[in-house]
């Protein structure tokens, strides 16, 4: 057991310098080295040792996704949005054409609230949170979307403007659909109908719970509560958020949040820096959540 | 996502043409199922069926990989018509996928 451990922390300290030999081996200035410098390749054939090097970015999801098991695979490739893998096949095939895949950096605004919808976004590895705006200049979370949900639901029930300020979270990727598109989709497709309006109740009751949770849950809590959410949503250990941004989405005071980070990181569930936080312990972390993660969780499984 | 075509002129695909596709992946790897999702929206919207596609993992079949060239994933390759062309990348780029591919964008 000791030699298998040497051998695989051997391998995990050789993989980068394997990685990026295999990068200056590539064509100088050729269009792979471009793909590699836009972020668009996961993995580098290897032909000197007849094997195939995938970069760290690509099997951190590769071992997410061998774990995730709540994302159907659908018609033989992976449909990764749990509303678009649930329709049937001949209904999907008619979604693609109006599809786009693009990828959402953290920050990006989605939708500015009362503002009329330009898209429908479908997260697949990002994560959205839902922003309600409140007296002042802050606002605070009533939701969070990602790969179990689309984000644009007000144009479900014939609202063209959205009622919240929709924000991302955890950057990766998704698929969406002009609104103009997706409303003639909707009114033709019922499965497509049937699907949103079950999502329709899982978000409605997320709100309810959120609200339960910020009137009643202490704080530490609520940290835990929504680490666990972002994870579960990017389907990644690691989450690339700030401890002021965590407070801004959770209508906080900064110091508070630092306070409850420390207490989580002093019990080893979390570690976290610069800007990045990692789950450690997840199950002594689900402990340390409030009650409403496990009924979020159960009511998304619903 | 960058492009790589013959210098024969490509000829645009009419409806009677069956274009012949390969992409190389590497299992469920966030490019591979971007490039996968992107082929599959520009072959209903322009292909229909008038194409074939084979799926190729690397990760499954890396001497296959070899034996055709692939250096990186996802890579996509047209194999006929000719000229044979490649676009490396995870397919974002909807216009160089279709100029790679012989066909022409709706709105052009």
């Amino acid at each position: 057991m000791a030699i298998e451990n040497k051998l695989a922390d051997h391998r995990a300290a050789s993989a980068p310098s394997r990685l990026k030999t295999a990068i200056q081996a590539l064509p100088k200035g050729g269009m792979e080295q471009r793909a590699i410098d836009a972020g668009e390749v996961d993995a580098i054939v290897d032909y000197a040792n007849s094997n195939v090097i995938m970069f760290p970015i690509a099997r951190r999801a590769l071992r997410h996704s061998a774990i995730a098991e709540d994302v159907p695979a659908a018609y033989g490739t992976q449909v990764a949005n749990a509303v678009l893998a649930a329709l049937p096949r001949e209904d999907y095939e008619q979604l693609l054409s109006g599809l786009e895949s693009v990828n959402l950096a953290y920050g990006q605004v989605l939708h500015e609230e009362g503002t009329a919808f330009r898209y429908v976004y479908f997260p697949i590895t990002c994560v959205v949170c839902l922003l309600t705006k409140t007296e002042g200049k802050r606002n605070v979370m009533t939701g969070m979307v990602g790969h179990e949900g689309m984000v644009g639901m007000s144009l479900v029930f014939g609202a063209d403007a959205s009622p919240v300020y929709a924000n991302v979270l955890a950057a990766g990727a998704a698929m969406r659909m002009r609104a103009n598109r997706f409303s003639n989709e909707l009114s033709r497709c019922l499965a497509l109908q049937r699907e949103l309006y079950r999502y329709a109740y899982f978000e409605l009751g997320q709100a309810r719970h959120t609200i339960a949770c910020m009137s009643f849950s202490r704080l530490e809590q609520r940290v835990a509560s929504t680490l666990l959410m972002i994870s579960d949503r990017s389907k990644s250990q690691t989450i690339f958020l700030t401890q002021e941004s965590l407070a801004d989405t959770l209508h906080a005071r900064r110091v508070s949040i630092t306070q409850a980070s420390s207490s989580l990181r002093s019990r080893k569930l979390i570690s976290y820096s610069r800007g990045a936080i990692r789950i450690i312990n997840r199950k002594g972390l689900e402990q340390s959540s409030c009650s409403c993660y496990e009924k979020l969780s159960n009511l998304r499984t619903a | 996502m960058k492009q790589r075509l013959n210098k024969a002129k490509a000829s645009p695909v009419n409806t009677t043409t069956v274009v012949v596709l390969r992409l190389y992946i590497a299992g469920g790897a966030p490019n591979s199922l971007q490039a996968i999702a992107n082929l599959e929206s520009i072959c209903a919207e322009y292909l229909k069926d008038g194409h074939r596609l084979e799926i190729v993992d690397v990760l499954e079949e890396p001497r296959r990989a070899m034996a055709d060239g692939v250096l990186v994933t996802p890579s996509l390759t047209k194999l006929s018509p000719i000229p044979v062309a490649q676009v490396i990348g995870n397919l974002s780029d909807r216009p160089r996928v279709l100029h790679a591919l012989g066909l022409k964008s709706h709105g052009n």
